[in-house]
């Protein structure tokens, strides 16, 4: 398999000497993303995201099993990452590069471990049946910026998924399926989402979503991940560059007007695809959601 | 209705496209001629690699099986031996299926084959990866009671409608008419075989033949004729070509 292409030293010195100059090769603004774009499938909970060159599509699908012992009263919640050829020659099948095992800690840490799916809606009967979700993201082109398109990608894919409704009658369940009842949306407890700030000279210059060309030649990176509301779930650091505390205060004031966008961004394609699929206004008939 | 394929679209790829019909939606990409792992790597040929992800999860034994099926009708399709020692790799990624496609009853790989075949040609044409011939591929489907026709690639609703099926066949042609892949499933006679490769060549590459889209629904009385219809796969595919040149050749033409 060939490796990725390194940039060559002409390129680097280009990059970093533009970068003193306060330009970046496509001409964006240090604390600048890229331009998002944002679509939905036909069926639910598919979504897929578009960061510049970057695409990720994240796909949530639904099973029951039994939940882990230790476990009782919690469903079961996965978020699989698996690079393919498709998005770069350099990623080999069944052999995971450390851009993939970052991509997938760090999407743990600020998805699952910040309990941004209340994983206890999941669970049907405690000890016998729960749902099992899992989010498979696919990254279709690889552009930079993974992490942060990924992370998009699984929670606007999370907030459009619905899953369908359960009958629970003593020991025996019946799982309605799309055609007898409305399915129902999953309760999210916050929306978690990533930036990423790249450092360069010594952790004099960071750049917001750099590109691949850029983030090749950086030397450390700091991710954040808040939530709308302010909050900090992670905060992650690669890379050699000294970072001093205190940049890491501007960093997380700086993400939380990007994510404040980005969630606002989200809300907005999902208000427009519910819109989209409310034909004749039944929907709030066919509901069968519970008031929280 | 025609499949819609969009075909490089994909910037880190050498080729790539996406492929959409009746519900299912692949993106396929190519990357090749490239350099090739010393153990894969064959003095006077090129080799070939396809990997095939499922829409949901990872790759199970029926991936393989698809893998090992599509490896052994594009190798022979390839030149491989014009880019020795390089390899070609294939990348399709299922992005969608029907949404009824699990419920059918017949065997699911059988049904995405024919899919997986174009995006895998498409894209290759996309990488201007050298060809000896292109290819067309179709299922169908045979109902068990008697007097209904073959249907010729029925959607997922229409093998739910036709349930209980006898049989399912894929088949592919090569540019030349030639027949370069069959897979059957169930229990049929050779006559029935026979009808169905009748009925797919039909649709693939007969000039003048059926219409896609036509013989479907021999039954029903639906008016299938109207616009953006294509006389047979072949045609469609010279057509998604003919626009793939257009499209490069712009330069040359502005000028």
């Amino acid at each position: 398999m060939p490796r990725e292409a390194e940039v060559s030293v002409n390129e680097r010195a280009f990059i970093q000497q533009a970068l003193q100059e306060n330009i970046r090769l496509d001409g964006r603004a240090f604390d600048a993303f890229r331009p998002l774009e944002l679509t939905f499938g036909d069926e639910y909970g598919v979504a897929d995201v578009q960061l510049g060159k970057t695409r990720v599509i994240a796909r949530i699908s639904v099973d029951v099993t039994t939940p882990q012992p230790e476990r009782k009263f919690d469903g079961i919640f996965q978020i699989i990452t698996e690079f393919s050829p498709i998005a770069s020659p350099a990623f080999e099948v069944g052999r995971p590069t450390d851009a993939e095992v970052i991509l997938s800690r760090i999407l743990e840490k600020a998805i699952r471990r910040s309990n941004a799916l209340d994983t206890e809606s999941l669970c049907i009967i405690a000890g016998l049946k729960c749902f099992a979700l899992r989010a498979d993201v696919h990254v279709i082109d690889h552009d930079g910026g993974l992490i942060d398109a990924s992370c998009i990608a699984v929670m606007a894919a999370l907030q459009h998924f619905r899953r369908p409704d359960v009958i629970v009658e003593g020991e025996k369940t019946t799982i309605l399926s799309i055609r007898e009842r409305e399915p129902i949306p999953l309760s999210i407890l916050h929306q978690p989402l990533c930036v990423t700030f790249s450092y360069y000279e010594d952790g004099e210059i960071f750049l917001v979503d750099a590109n691949l060309a850029e983030e090749q030649v950086r030397q450390g990176e700091v991710i954040v991940t808040m939530n709308r509301h302010g909050e900090v779930c992670q905060i992650a650091k690669y890379g050699g560059a000294t970072v001093e505390a205190l940049a890491l205060l501007n960093c997380t004031s700086i993400a939380l007007e990007k994510v404040r966008e980005m969630s606002k961004f989200i809300q907005g394609k999902l208000e427009e695809d519910a819109k989209k699929r409310d034909v004749g206004g039944l929907m709030a008939e066919l509901s069968a959601e519970n008031a929280r | 209705m025609a499949p819609e394929a969009v075909l490089s679209h994909l910037h880190r790829a050498d080729g790539s496209a996406t492929y959409t019909y009746n519900g299912y939606s692949i993106i396929g990409a190519v990357n090749g001629p490239i350099e090739v792992q010393r153990r894969d790597e064959m003095p006077e040929e090129a080799t070939v690699e396809v990997n095939v992800r499922p829409a949901v999860g990872v790759g199970s034994p029926k991936e393989r099986h698809l893998e090992t099926l599509l490896h052994r009708t594009l190798q022979s399709i390839i030149l491989t031996r014009s880019i020795p020692r390089t390899l070609v790799q294939i990348t399709l990624q299922v992005r969608s299926l029907p949404a009824d496609d699990t419920s059918t009853g017949v065997n699911t790989s059988l049904t995405l084959l024919p899919h997986l075949l174009h995006t895998s040609i498409l894209a290759l044409l996309s990488a201007s990866i050298p060809l000896s011939t292109t290819l067309t591929a179709i299922p169908v489907a045979i109902p068990s009671s008697s007097k209904s026709a073959p249907l010729v690639s029925p959607t997922a609703n229409d093998l739910l409608r036709a349930k209980p099926l006898r049989s399912i066949h894929v088949f592919a042609f090569s540019g030349d008419r030639k027949l370069l892949l069959n897979e059957s499933d169930g229990a049929f006679s050779y006559e029935e075989w026979d009808e169905a490769y009748e009925a797919a060549e039909e649709v693939c590459c007969r000039e003048g033949g059926v219409r896609l889209g036509e013989g479907m629904d021999v039954d029903m009385d639906v008016d299938m004729d109207g616009e953006g219809k294509v006389a047979n796969l072949e045609a469609w595919l010279r057509e998604v070509v003919k626009e793939k040149v257009g499209r490069e050749q712009r330069w040359r033409v502005a000028t």
